[in-house]
């Protein structure tokens, strides 16, 4: 679905970043200063990127396809290092303190990736003797809890050649699980799964984020972000646009109402009335801000003047729409 | 369009949200997996002791989350796991990474199948022998098979030095860093963390345990078909002189284990060239390529100076064990090469793997 | 690149180049270590207290018991041969390439020596009791010679006394005299080979047509075993021939290098050596060179002294085309017939006054194989050779 309201009410115009209320560094369990990467080909990737994700926060990394996510995760992994600034992942600078931050980082970076020839528990102990805080006691039991929160219990044993592309993608997040984490950095964790799928991965993460781990998730979809975040950080072609709590930015757009008339001229004239700014007419509709009326009043005076209304409605903008104007791009709505 | 009717949120405004909102905890005791009775998020990534997850599994309870977690078992496992996380070295950690890999590596059809072949030449070997007989024509160490089935062992590793063990390690070593890569497994073993340091030197270590176990093979298999095959008895040396059956059983293992530490050499310039692309099979045949023109080189002779530089020229030196006294001298110098190669390749890989950026 | 990102990168990268320089300089050290440990201080002598004390160490003392390794290197400057280097335990490969020898002395006329190959070895063993093994293990064949007298020579090169020299210091002042009339000799002190300190004669031909700059003799500091023989050719600054000790031990090696049994299974053959028999351990069959060289042996001329001295022997090509009368052909590589038949397919035409024939000219020795049938060798230049050929 392609977005349409772009008008000059549309919120973003002004820098959102100044808006917005960001955390103090030392209660973010990522921090990024002035993180860039440009690849050798001189494309820059990510520019001048600086995040602030929240402790305990569930943090939506939103952006089109292409726009940098992988990479800043990527960086933020200690995968990649930056061509200048640098991040820090719960307090350690990356990928100087990589070896003491990331046994409490649970991470799934550009969709699974294990051995096919191996079953999903055998992978997962695999990655698990990886890390070297990993008790090689527990691992059974862990490893065995991870795959049943994800629901892979049954499949334990199969290869994971034989799994279709929703198991992989939960073998993955059950991967990412399997120690307690004090973050999970999840790269579009619903790619491949069904509606139900996805909305298990929802609650999951709900669940995870209870337990005070912050979580921080990419995607490209926007309902994704405005069902499961707090938070969010919005990236545009390398650049992070936006970023802070969602009701942060919502609070910060006024709701507006709609009047659906033939008589567009004398409900623009009843609306400036009212003390409505905004005040916009387009064919057959009225458009203005709500400030401090109430809607209901609205409607009264509307038909107290005799404007035939045919159709009233208050709208909060959506993410969507506040995004378009920082990006200029669509996202995909439900995939 | 995402139209919303009237505010649904229910977070705050700002700050963490839900339950971490009031969350009190900033003492710096280590955070107990099972004890979720405490409000979620408690501590959570403050403390910077190592975790005491280890133990989490201790009473079979699974970890975190199912909310199963008792007052009871986080204190048993507190106070389990600070003692164990002291009693865990690195070394073990890396042990059981190595134990993994391992794993893999023997479990990989792959590589099961060429350790087979592997231990299928010295049979063809000797059953020819056995059939034909021996050409006299033929060198001298194969018509010594017919008269003790123990030379089995050093005709087939002098034939399989050459091309088929370095192709069985190079195969190993090649896939080591770039298989990873490929599979994109490398960035979630890179995530856990393995460490990079920590993942070439586990790799390294399997493949030395791979051309051990591929050097064990050929002997193995040559002693067994060679003592069903052909009588067995005391060995003749090169140099003429006769040893002891047990004697020359303990010169199998010297000539297993020099040849093993000739193909671990050459295992760390694989493993080099593995780092250096995401291409496994580029990597094996970049080694096998080094193999080829490193044995070419060897063979020409205007290069002789180059000789003693050589990799290859040193694994068929594992003849000075079958001398009388033993070229401890030749031997002692090829193990210094090959170590040599261990290092500079080894560091190779090393500077190289260590900077890379993990695009795969 | 950041600037702390790119030192990093150097950093990194200069751990391999640290690994590459710690493995060079283990390489280089070596000597270096060698020539520390082994003390320089040897007394300075002088040609004829060199050759005196020489001299004085052959009459009164037997050589010490010893073993060591001993590395042979020839680059003649030949043709390329027919020899697979290093792949042949034969003694002909010894003409070009480099080349390890095991030896054990052990006085009293037992003597071991051991030329390597890949996956075979040639031994000679002289038991002392006047036998001598020869073992081939890549033909498994054992050879025993019986000697008529005495016990084969030993390698190192012999001091011949001159007649009517009595004492050690009449040996030397005679030898020197020799010398002095074609060679310059020279001593330094300070040489340092396979760990020990060493003296180092210096052989320098005064005749300007020879090939030969120099030949250098290192001599043990402690008991005058000569260590190291190097011929430079003209021209070189890395020796055309050399071989030496690259370790060595004057203690008396195991008692077992000495005995030999022919293994279970192995050829066994006894020959007994007589005086003239030029076959020698080596040759487990006569090639047809040799056998052309016995036959010709009374026709020896020798034109010039010193080093310029030129050897003539009727030769002909036809000699090399006879079957080897050895029982048994050495296969491929390494056959006398073909080294020769190939250093013969290099050989340059020649013509003069004399006649005209083939000229075969390496670092350090030229042939000069004349259609009438004459091989001229020397240790001179082709027109040295060339002008000998004019004494009909």
């Amino acid at each position: 679905m392609t977005p349409t309201m772009t008008g000059e009410g549309a919120p973003g115009t002004a820098p959102p970043r100044a808006g917005l209320p960001t955390a103090a560094p030392e209660d973010c369990s990522i921090v990024s200063t002035g993180l860039t990467k440009r690849f050798r080909g001189g494309q820059v990737a990510v520019d001048d990127l600086h995040l602030a994700v929240p402790r305990g926060s569930v943090f939506g990394f939103l952006g089109p396809n292409g726009s940098g996510k992988t990479t800043t995760i990527r960086m933020l992994l200690g995968l990649m290092s930056p061509t200048s600034g640098g991040c820090e992942v719960l307090g350690q600078p990356m990928p100087a303190g990589l070896a003491t931050a990331l046994p409490k980082v649970g991470a799934l970076v550009e969709g699974p990736a294990f051995y096919p020839y191996l079953s999903g528990e055998a992978n997962l102990r695999r990655y698990d003797a990886a890390d070297p805080m990993a008790d090689p006691r527990t691992a059974g039991a862990r490893v065995g809890a991870a795959l049943d929160k994800v629901g892979l219990g049954a499949a334990a044993k199969k290869r994971y050649r034989a799994y279709s592309l929703g198991m992989r993608q939960r073998l993955a997040i059950a991967g990412a699980l399997l120690g307690p984490r004090e973050l999970l950095v999840l790269d579009e964790p619903t790619n491949g799964l069904d509606p139900q799928g996805t909305r298990e991965v929802r609650t999951l993460i709900k669940d995870v984020a209870a337990e005070g781990t912050t979580v921080f998730v990419s995607s490209h979809l926007l309902t994704e972000v405005e069902q499961m975040c707090t938070h969010v950080g919005v990236m545009s072609t390398g650049r992070l646009v936006a970023q802070g709590p969602i009701a942060g930015l919502r609070a910060g757009h006024a709701p507006r109402v709609r009047v659906e008339s033939p008589h567009t001229a004398q409900a623009v004239f009843v609306l400036d009335r009212l003390g409505l700014a905004g005040v916009r007419a387009e064919d057959g509709e009225v458009t203005a801000e709500l400030g401090d009326v109430e809607p209901e009043r609205v409607v009264a005076e509307l038909v107290a003047d005799g404007v035939a209304v045919r159709g009233f409605g208050v709208q909060r903008p959506s993410l969507e729409e506040l995004f378009v104007g920082l990006t200029g791009e669509g996202f995909d709505v439900d995939g | 369009m995402s139209t919303v009717e009237t505010s649904a949120t229910t977070a705050p405004a700002d700050g963490p949200p839900g339950p971490s909102a009031q969350d009190p905890g900033r003492e710096p005791e280590p955070r107990a997996a099972q004890d979720m009775e405490r409000p979620a998020g408690e501590g959570a990534g403050r403390d910077t002791e190592p975790r005491a997850y280890q133990d989490a599994g201790r009473d079979t309870e699974p970890r975190a989350g199912q909310g199963a977690g008792t007052g009871k078992g986080a204190a048993r496992g507190q106070g389990a796991g600070a003692v164990a996380v002291r009693r865990r070295g690195p070394g073990r950690a890396a042990l059981r990474m190595l134990g993994s890999e391992l794993g893999l590596t023997f479990r990989r059809p792959r590589n099961i199948a060429m350790l087979v072949v592997l231990a299928f030449v010295p049979v063809l070997i000797g059953v020819v022998l056995r059939v034909v007989g021996g050409d006299d024509d033929a060198p001298s160490i194969i018509t010594q098979v017919a008269g003790n089935g123990l030379m089995l062992t050093f005709a087939a590793l002098t034939l399989l030095v050459q091309l088929l063990l370095p192709l069985a390690v190079s195969v190993v070593a090649g896939d080591a860093i770039a298989g990873e890569a490929n599979g994109g497994t490398l960035r979630y073993l890179l995530t856990a963390p393995a460490g990079r340091g920590r993942l070439l030197a586990v790799k390294f270590a399997n493949v030395s345990v791979f051309a051990l176990a591929a050097c064990s093979v050929v002997a193995v298999a040559a002693l067994v078909t060679g003592s069903i095959l052909f009588p067995v008895g005391p060995v003749t040396l090169l140099s003429g002189s006769t040893i002891p059956l047990a004697d020359g059983l303990l010169r199998v293992l010297i000539v297993t284990g020099y040849s093993a530490a000739g193909m671990a050499a050459l295992g760390t310039v694989g493993l080099a060239i593995s780092t250096l692309t995401e291409v496994p099979i580029g990597a094996v045949a970049g080694t096998m390529v080094t193999v080829v023109f490193s044995q070419v080189f060897g063979l020409i002779p205007q290069l002789e100076p180059l000789r003693p530089w050589l990799l290859t020229s040193w694994w068929s030196s594992f003849d000075g064990a079958l001398r009388d006294p033993i070229a401890a001298d030749v031997m002692v110098q090829g193990l210094l090469v090959f170590g040599a190669y261990a290092l500079i390749f080894g560091s190779i890989a090393w500077a190289r793997f260590s900077g890379r950026d993990i695009t795969s | 690149m950041s600037p702390q990102s790119r030192r990093a990168r150097a950093v990194r990268w200069g751990v391999p180049i640290a690994a590459v320089a710690v493995v060079g300089a283990a390489v280089g050290a070596g000597p270096v270590i060698a020539a520390a440990q082994g003390d320089p201080a040897l007394p300075d002598r002088t040609a004829e207290q060199l050759l005196t004390d020489l001299a004085k160490a052959a009459r009164d003392t037997a050589p010490p018991a010893m073993s060591g390794t001993v590395v042979e290197t020839a680059s003649l400057g030949l043709p390329s041969l027919p020899i697979p280097g290093g792949s042949s335990s034969s003694p002909l490969s010894l003409l070009s390439g480099s080349h390890t020898l095991k030896v054990w002395y052990g006085g009293d006329g037992r003597m071991r020596l051991a030329l390597p190959g890949p996956m075979s070895e040639t031994d000679v063993i002289a038991t002392g009791k006047g036998e001598a093994w020869v073992w081939r293990s890549d033909t498994n064949t054992a050879t025993a010679y019986t000697l008529k007298q005495g016990t084969p020579a030993d390698r190192r090169p012999a001091h011949p006394t001159p007649p009517g020299a009595t004492t050690p210091a009449d040996v030397a002042a005679k030898v020197l005299e020799a010398a002095d009339a074609s060679t310059s000799v020279a001593v330094e002190n300070g040489q340092h080979i396979a760990g020990r300190a060493a003296y180092q004669i210096v052989l320098t031909p005064k005749d300007s047509s020879s090939l030969v700059k120099e030949v250098k003799v290192a001599l043990d500091g402690e008991n005058h075993i000569p260590l190291r023989v190097q011929v430079f050719a003209k021209g070189a600054a890395e020796p055309a021939f050399e071989v030496g000790f690259t370790q060595v031990s004057f203690s008396a090696p195991a008692e077992e290098n000495f005995a030999f049994t022919p293994p279970a299974g192995a050829k066994v053959e006894r020959k007994t050596l007589g005086e003239e028999d030029a076959g020698g351990p080596f040759g487990a069959g006569k090639t047809p060179g040799q056998e052309a060289m016995e036959k010709n042996a009374g026709k020896v001329r020798t034109f010039g002294t010193g080093w310029a001295t030129v050897a003539e022997v009727p030769f002909s090509l036809t000699d090399l085309s006879k079957p080897a009368t050895g029982e048994r052909r050495d296969r491929g590589s390494g056959d006398p017939a073909q080294v020769i038949d190939s250093l013969l397919k290099s050989a340059k035409q020649v013509s003069g006054p004399w006649g005209s024939g083939r000229v075969i000219q390496s670092k350090l020795v030229s042939a000069l194989v004349t259609d009438d049938g004459r091989l001229l060798v020397g240790a001179v230049t082709p027109e040295a050779l060339a002008e000998a050929a004019g004494h009909k």
